[in-house]
């Protein structure tokens, strides 16, 4: 039964065209239904063979097919692209008065030979909201959709899980959405339909946003020495079904000093901690930190003291006061700072700020010249601030 | 002496060296700007996206929502572009049997299905000239990733003629239904499967109870100064005005007045020119005239891939005026058959045929004709239009007998006679030819005529003109020169004799 030539006269609807007696055709081809694939001739009965030309349309063009004439009958053969595509497929005898038409239908084969599937986004967020969609279009060897309400099962795979759903297609797919597990991993999709098996597909479930967190801070010593740096960190981020969030988070710690300056580091998370690095202040010093994953959360605040190394230093002048040798400046052990600690020297004459000199300490001092050609002879104030403590030194005499 | 032949030296020196230098210049300067011609630098950036009107037929989305994700407006602009670009060229590829264009807008197994056909009629020498003219398209399904789309499209109306060895053996209307998946492919959205569902021959649509007109005495109307050109930059609606009182007066209830294609901006109608077609149809109804709107004036190309075009034209203007008081009639085409030989006598009739079902499907209060320059023609669509309208300058001693015949043919549609008159000019080119009193005397038996078998008619014309463009009637002297002086009234606004048979 399942030869092209018996699905020939598988169906037997009923046609039945009003053919008036002047006329000279008459149809003997009953079916009206036919499988994509099978060979489908039109036959007529005619009382004189004469050739004619059938005019023929489906779903992707038309053309006209000439008649071939055998047993007294008249003959047109559809041609194979014609008779493969799935469709309503119009006939109409050319120069027949009255005009001499009628339609087929071509009904895709049974069983898909391919499952052409289209799956979507290919990443989906943990949690049981977002979803992937799986697209499934049944088609048979000759490329045509199948029918109506095909039966297609979606299967799919997380972990433990597994799981089979049935749908039906409808305007030529099925589709199913397949909604995220609250765990992040690989689930694996593939689909059936009558027998056919897909190939395996898969969807990456990605954690979702992060929740509020926990933040820390590691250091050497708690000295502003303007020298160690301050590591700050995270706790595991999680989203709120305790997976750890994505690498490459991007955290940003806010520090906020005893003035109520802003200092801003940051760093990404790698395993779900993202660490954020700052150097010492200069002097003592207390900060409030907040770590935030801008937009969506943010952590505990933090605070933090930094004590006060350098609480006194010696100022020696020499060459007609124009050289100012400022130190040893000394750390918490007693034990010179270590280089690059901001001295500023501020010269005032007659109340006038005249310039602000910044120097790096080394090996535990720092010089400042004062340049004759800059600074005539006279009277100046100056002021030498360093780790937060000024000195000042009113009528100092340059000559 | 020696001065003189100094000055002389002198001259020529100095002349040749000023005409020696601007040679020179001169071919320089020709050397620069050819170097500098041709392309515009800046169209290599392709920074302007140009969209020729080339495929316009009617589109009307079903929003009815759609299955899986939210379909916005941008998308669904640019699956209309790309669905329709599909059809075009499709339609493209059957006329010439050439594959170019398919790969854009089919993705590769469902473009196999059109190189068949395309191999099977290049082999038998068949094309197929073809235009859709309606879509009612309705997304069924919008993927989650936004890479697919299901969408049906009903009522699709095809018009097809098919030729085999350059011979027309069929001309078809078809009414189908489609369901198609496209996937959007290197940003085109592409035709994966099509599959018609449904398919049905169109109905002609046959006017069983005409619309009536009543008693027509009209006159063809253009301004004095502006034949041929109403709505140009001189149209001046008080002139309209004066026009249409004298009109009025003189005992006539109708007009008839065209609307040229091109001038009114072809698929794409001008807001402007729709604006002084108002003012027209207003200044009319004021004054208690009827008109009738003879559309697509000179336009003669009637090709199939032009029919969207066409069609979208009439649309927008038989849009705009379908409930206008003024209107009594659409006239589809002034004198068509004259087309028939150039462009084919089936290509003409089909476009009249669906211009005449697209106008009927709009405007259902209008009547609607079809202006035949003869008789013979007149009978042509004869059901499908609501009157039959024709025009009639051959000799008026056979115009009685030739309009009963056109009854006897026609027994259930009133009969117009929509242009018909005589030039008074009898100088040079036609010496003898007619005069004024000649014309008189042509009006006068005319109307008896009319009067005695009670014929609507719509005379050949009011003015005389002072220029006719050559589009008209072709620039022999002979011909366009008696075609000026057509008019009741003289170029000076001097009423001629015949102007008292105007009406009666």
């Amino acid at each position: 039964m399942k030869s092209k030539n018996s699905l020939f006269f598988l169906f037997s609807w009923l046609v039945i065209h009003s053919i008036t007696a002047q006329h000279s055709l008459t149809l003997l081809t009953q079916e009206k239904q036919f499988v994509a694939g099978s060979v489908i001739l039109l036959e007529f009965k005619a009382d004189h063979t004469k050739d004619y030309q059938l005019y023929c349309t489906n779903s992707y063009g038309s053309t006209l097919i000439t008649s071939e004439i055998k047993n007294n009958k008249i003959i047109f053969k559809i041609p194979g692209h014609i008779s493969n595509k799935k469709g309503i497929l119009t006939w109409k005898v050319i120069n027949t008065d009255p005009p001499f038409s009628g339609k087929v239908q071509i009904i895709s084969k049974e069983r898909p030979t391919s499952l052409e599937t289209y799956l979507g986004p290919p990443s989906i967020e943990a949690g049981n909201t977002d979803f992937t969609m799986l697209v499934v279009i049944p088609t048979d060897d000759l490329d045509n959709p199948l029918k109506q309400n095909t039966e297609v099962v979606i299967k799919h795979q997380f972990l433990a899980m597994e799981k089979k759903e049935i749908v039906f297609t409808n305007n030529l797919i099925a589709h199913q959405n397949i909604f995220s597990p609250l765990k992040i991993g690989r689930m694996i999709l593939s689909s059936a339909s009558l027998g056919l098996n897909s190939k395996e597909y898969d969807v990456n479930i990605l954690p979702a946003i992060g929740i509020n967190f926990n933040i820390f801070s590691k250091r050497n010593h708690e000295y502003a020495d303007g020298n160690q740096i301050t590591t700050f960190y995270t706790s595991i981020i999680k989203d709120k079904n305790s997976n750890v969030v994505s690498d490459g988070t991007f955290v940003d710690f806010f520090i906020t000093n005893k003035k109520g300056n802003i200092l801003k580091t940051s760093g990404t998370t790698i395993n779900g901690i993202a660490y954020a690095k700052m150097i010492h202040p200069e002097w003592e010093e207390n900060w409030i930190i907040k770590g935030y994953i801008i937009g969506i959360s943010e952590s505990n605040s933090l605070e933090i003291n930094y004590k006060q190394v350098i609480e006194k230093f010696d100022i020696i002048f020499s060459s007609n006061n124009r050289t100012l040798t400022i130190g040893p400046l000394i750390s918490f052990m007693n034990q010179m700072i270590p280089d690059g600690l901001q001295v500023k020297l501020s010269i005032y004459k007659e109340g006038e700020l005249l310039n602000d000199v910044i120097e790096n300490s080394k090996d535990g001092f720092v010089v400042f010249n004062l340049n004759s050609n800059i600074y005539e002879n006279g009277n100046y104030v100056l002021k030498v601030t360093t780790a937060g403590i000024t000195k000042t030194f009113r009528t100092i005499k340059l000559w | 002496m020696v001065k003189t032949n100094k000055i002389i030296l002198r001259t020529t020196l100095v002349l040749s060296y000023l005409l020696i230098t601007s040679i020179i210049l001169f071919l320089i300067s020709s050397l620069f700007s050819y170097f500098n011609t041709g392309a515009d630098r800046s169209e290599i950036l392709h920074t302007k996206v140009e969209r020729s009107d080339l495929y316009l037929p009617k589109i009307s989305w079903k929003n009815d929502g759609n299955e899986g994700r939210f379909i916005n407006n941008q998308t669904l602009q640019d699956v209309e572009n790309d669905y329709l670009d599909a059809w075009y060229v499709k339609h493209i590829a059957n006329k010439v049997n050439i594959t170019s264009g398919l790969d854009d807008y089919y993705t590769k197994n469902a473009r196999e299905n059109l190189f068949n056909f395309i191999r099977q009629n290049k082999n038998e020498n068949i094309h197929i000239e073809a235009t859709t003219l309606e879509h009612n398209p309705n997304i069924e399904f919008f993927s989650e990733d936004g890479q697919l789309i299901a969408l049906k499209d009903d009522h699709v109306v095809e018009y097809k003629k098919v030729f085999k060895d350059d011979i027309l053996m069929l001309e078809t209307t078809e009414v189908s239904s489609y369901k198609a998946i496209l996937l959007l492919e290197d940003n085109f959205w592409r035709i994966r499967h099509l599959v018609k569902e449904k398919t049905s021959e169109l109905k002609k649509v046959v006017t069983s109870s005409p619309i009536k007109i009543g008693i027509m005495k009209g006159i063809n109307y253009y301004p004095q100064a502006t034949p041929w050109n109403m709505y140009g930059e001189s149209f001046n609606i008080n002139v309209i005005d004066a026009d249409f009182k004298i009109i009025e007066g003189a005992g006539l209830n109708t007009i008839r007045i065209f609307v040229p294609y091109e001038d009114f901006g072809k698929a794409s109608v001008k807001a402007g020119k729709i604006d002084k077609l108002k003012q027209i149809l207003d200044t009319a109804e004021k004054n208690n005239i009827k008109v009738v709107v003879t559309l697509f004036d000179f336009y003669g190309n009637y090709d199939v891939m032009d029919w969207t075009l066409n069609q979208k034209h009439a649309r927008t203007i038989v849009s705009a005026f379908k409930d206008h008081e003024a209107i009594i009639a659409w006239d589809i085409k002034n004198e068509p058959n004259l087309d028939f030989d150039s462009r084919g006598k089936t290509t003409v009739i089909a476009w009249l045929e669906h211009l005449l079902i697209l106008v009927k499907s709009i405007d259902k209060k209008h009547a609607v004709t079809i202006g035949w320059s003869n008789t013979k023609s007149a009978i042509i669509l004869k059901d499908q239009v609501d009157f039959v309208s024709f025009h009639y300058y051959e000799d008026i001693d056979d115009f009685e007998i030739e309009y009963q015949l056109l009854q006897q043919k026609i027994p259930n549609r009133t009969i117009v006679l929509g242009e018909f008159g005589i030039s008074s000019y009898g100088g040079f080119w036609k010496p003898f030819n007619s005069s004024k009193t000649k014309q008189a005397a042509y009006y006068k038996k005319i109307q008896k005529v009319l009067t005695k078998n009670a014929i609507p008619f719509m005379s050949w014309t009011l003015y005389d003109f002072d220029k006719i463009p050559e589009d008209v009637i072709g620039r022999l002297p002979w011909r366009f020169i008696p075609q000026k002086k057509f008019g009741f009234i003289t170029k000076k606004g001097v009423k001629k004799p015949s102007f008292e048979f105007i009406a009666k």
